[in-house]
């Protein structure tokens, strides 16, 4: 009896241990696999180079269509295949996919990363490669090329740029003429001078009585630092001053036109109260929607890139069809398309007097993880997308400015913003500036963020609050670079890849 | 150990070692590893750099280190105490027999099966200043509401308030724990003349204790390690007024790339959290009543 049982429960355990085994193997070997994704014409050496992009959406669409003409042009002859994929929180994943030593071929990082990848040798160093494809200097706008280079290599080439310009609304303009004009404002033209927007400002902004009790609230904004308040870190810039001296990488942000800049900031504070400022930004809707405060009219100049021309045709197409229909607009001349526009483009003011054309450029950048597979293959991609053709077609799509010296006529001709050339004029000015290059720029950000928080909430003055940041991150400059000096000294291999890779 | 007690040894590992190799590799290595890491310059994109206790004297000297510390307690010293009473409230509330019983409790329980991320931009609506339900409540009272979030002196209370949306779970542990109270202890008390308030005080609150205690150690645990309500909501503003540990934490090790700072921040998390519980479970004997014991 004992024997039997004894079988049974070794008979039962064997069950066990089966149902346990096959299930598995049978996952190992005809579970769920990836989708390749690929299509099936594509020959068996193809090179799959796997692009790893922030975009989602349209703008993902639109870059799709050029990676799909790649993949039947230059791709098919040279034998690469380019395969995008939408990644969210995309500078996270390629960095933890670059440090287990799987990053993906190619990918599309923010500008202000770049130079905190490049400095962990975490890129692949490209000039030579750009070198053979006859990318160099002279094929970008000096601020682009500037923003690509770090430490005299070249880490990057540009998807898309921006810069930076002010918008205001004519009509609202034309509707406060009689009153502009009793304070000396010419109603048909943008403010020329910071002291200028200041008054322009004054004159355009309504309130209205207070629910209950409190400061009068903003019904209609005629300017304010703060909204949308995406470029608050480059007023300096329109006050003659830098908040990093480019020649040293040394922080200046106590000079006397930093602190001018921020006092700037914090006068708009002064005059409406952070209450009344607070309540007006709780009161109008996100960015990409109708309720976005300047295509409602209760923002009349703000800040912006050139892809606001998108936004509002997608959001209010009325203000961009004032007078005939999109489709009519097209066929009109040149000079009269910008009557067409309930909204105008004109550079940001400037305080300082002779300083023109000053503006704030940014860019979304395509590099090469270090460790990647196929990084000629890849940069096959790179230099097609800055090819002048693909590149004016995937600025279009996306509604920016060209990044390249050279741009063509019919890209201003066909450019769904109007006013793109004031764009281009901007960032090809001396005067147009990026995003500073330090190793921990991002560290560096966060707390220039809350010294302007402190400033515009008018807990701190601007030389105050401006003067503990700098100290603050000086002292995690010094300390990065006590670090990389040891890091340097013990282990020589990790010093940034100074052989860029051979094409 | 016998032939046979090895051979069920064996088999026993065997049978957990799908579990086993996962802990291992996913949970005690990488346990390991951040203690390494703690002690080293780890910018993730290189070697890591042995620096001895470097990490931890330069969180000492690190002001916004103290500041995330000083805003974490703060929020605890409020969510803890409000979300263990109301939980509580609700489940006593709950408990009481009602025909539509099962209503109400689905009406509690359901908040906290919305995402976190869902719950936050609701909330971010209910307290935007103009257009809030909240600010509109205060409105029909002549109150003028404040802006809830971008005020360094209501930031914090509002998310603390906030956290109450998410007292479900708990109170389906608490109603768990109220029915499992013996009828006769009750009666008992009735007969010996006890109120409802005394029937709660010496009766209820004893006998579910170790529900309490539970639920203690899991809101200490919980309230240290804060984070994707705020990164939603205000993303540590104004002034850094709500930034907690488990953001700052984060932002070391993904935005700013160290690593090893950001490892040095978690082991001391670990030192908080587990003498915070340490304490909770040293007061306990004087607290926490176990049938039987």
């Amino acid at each position: 009896m004992a024997c039997r049982l004894q079988q049974v429960k070794r008979l039962l355990n064997l069950i066990l241990l089966i149902s346990l085994i096959v299930p598995a193997a049978a996952l190992l070997l005809i579970g769920p696999r990836n989708a390749e994704n690929l299509p099936p014409e594509l020959a068996k050496d193809c090179v799959i180079v796997d692009y790893w992009e922030k975009w989602t959406g349209r703008e993902a669409e639109m870059m799709n269509m050029i990676v799909d003409d790649f993949n039947r042009t230059v791709g098919r002859d040279k034998n690469i295949y380019v395969r995008y994929v939408s990644i969210s929180g995309v500078d996270r994943k390629t960095m933890v996919a670059t440090a287990a030593g799987v990053p993906p071929d190619l990918a599309g990082l923010f500008d202000g990363q770049l130079v905190q990848f490049a400095a962990q040798n975490a890129l692949e160093p490209l000039e030579n490669l750009a070198t053979a494809h006859g990318i160099t200097a002279a094929t970008y706008k000096p601020v682009y090329w500037k923003g690509c280079t770090w430490h005299g290599h070249l880490w990057g080439l540009i998807s898309t740029p921006m810069a930076m310009a002010l918008h205001y609304n004519k009509l609202i303009f034309l509707k406060n003429a009689a009153a502009l004009r009793q304070v000396g404002l010419d109603p048909t033209r943008a403010p020329a001078t910071i002291d200028q927007l200041d008054r322009y400002a004054q004159v355009l902004t309504q309130y209205e009585p207070p629910l209950i009790a409190g400061p009068p609230r903003i019904k209609c904004s005629g300017y304010m630092p703060l909204e949308p308040g995406w470029y608050i870190d480059s007023a300096s810039y329109f006050f003659g001053g830098s908040l990093v001296d480019v020649a040293t990488s040394r922080l200046t942000f106590c000079t006397p036109a930093n602190i001018a800049a921020y006092d700037w900031i914090r006068s708009y504070s002064a005059r409406y109260t952070p209450l009344s400022i607070s309540n007006f930004r709780s009161s109008v809707g996100a960015f990409d929607s109708p309720q976005n405060s300047f295509l409602t009219g209760r923002q009349v100049m703000e800040q912006q890139g050139p892809w606001m021309a998108n936004t509002i045709f997608n959001q209010n197409s009325s203000m961009s069809q004032f007078l005939v229909p999109f489709a009519l607009e097209q066929h009109l001349p040149r000079v009269i398309r910008p009557f067409n526009y309930q909204w105008h483009v004109a550079p940001f003011p400037c305080a300082v007097p002779g300083l023109d054309n000053v503006t704030f450029v940014g860019f979304d950048i395509l590099v090469i993880p270090r460790g990647a597979a196929h990084p000629a293959q890849a940069f096959e991609f790179l230099a097609y997308v800055n090819r002048q053709d693909v590149m004016e077609k995937l600025c279009s799509l996306h509604c920016k400015n060209s990044p390249l010296a050279s741009v063509s006529a019919s890209f201003f001709r066909t450019h769904p913003n109007p006013f793109i050339e004031v764009f281009d004029t901007l960032a090809a000015s001396p005067n147009a500036h990026g995003v500073p290059q330090l190793p921990i720029w991002p560290e560096i950000h966060a707390e220039l963020s809350t010294a302007t928080e402190a400033i515009y909430l008018l807990a701190e003055s601007p030389a105050d609050a401006l003067r503990h940041a700098e100290a603050v991150c000086r002292r995690k400059l010094d300390h990065y670079r006590e670090i990389d000096a040891a890091r340097q000294a013990k282990q020589p291999n990790s010093q940034i890849n100074r052989q860029p890779f051979a094409p | 150990m016998t032939r046979s007690e090895r051979k069920n040894l064996l088999k026993g590992l065997a049978f957990i070692s799908p579990w086993l190799i996962g802990f291992v590799a996913f949970t005690a290595i990488p346990i390991g590893l951040s203690a390494w890491y703690s002690l080293c310059d780890y910018p993730l994109l290189q070697a890591p750099l042995y620096r001895g206790l470097e990490n931890y004297r330069d969180l000492w000297h690190d002001a916004v280190f103290w500041q995330v510390l000083r805003n974490t307690f703060y929020y605890a010293s409020m969510a803890l105490p409000a979300a263990m009473l109301v939980s509580l409230g609700f489940a006593l509330l709950l408990n009481t027999p009602l025909r539509s019983q099962f209503v109400f409790r689905t009406i509690v329980f359901l908040p906290s099966l919305v995402p976190a991320v869902a719950s936050a931009i609701l909330w971010l609506w209910l307290y935007n200043p103009q257009h809030g339900l909240l600010n509109h409540l205060l409105a029909c009272l002549h109150i003028p509401g404040p802006p809830w979030l971008a005020s360094k002196a209501w930031a914090m209370p509002s998310l603390a308030f906030m956290s109450l949306w998410g007292v479900g779970n708990t109170v389906v542990i608490y109603l768990a724990g109220l029915q499992d109270v013996p009828r006769e202890v009750y009666e008992a008390a009735d007969l010996d003349g006890a109120g409802p308030w005394c029937r709660l005080w010496n009766v209820t609150v004893p006998m579910i204790s170790p529900v309490i205690f539970y639920n203690l150690v899991m809101a200490i645990i919980g309230s240290m390690q804060v984070f994707t309500v705020p990164y939603n909501m205000t993303q540590g503003g104004p002034q850094r007024s709500t930034y907690f540990f488990t953001m700052y934490l984060y932002d070391n090790s993904f935005i700013f790339s160290k690593m090893g700072y950001a490892s040095a921040m978690a082991w001391i998390q670990l030192l908080i959290v587990l003498g915070l519980t340490a304490l909770a479970f040293w007061s306990s004997r004087k607290w926490v009543y176990y049938q039987g014991k």
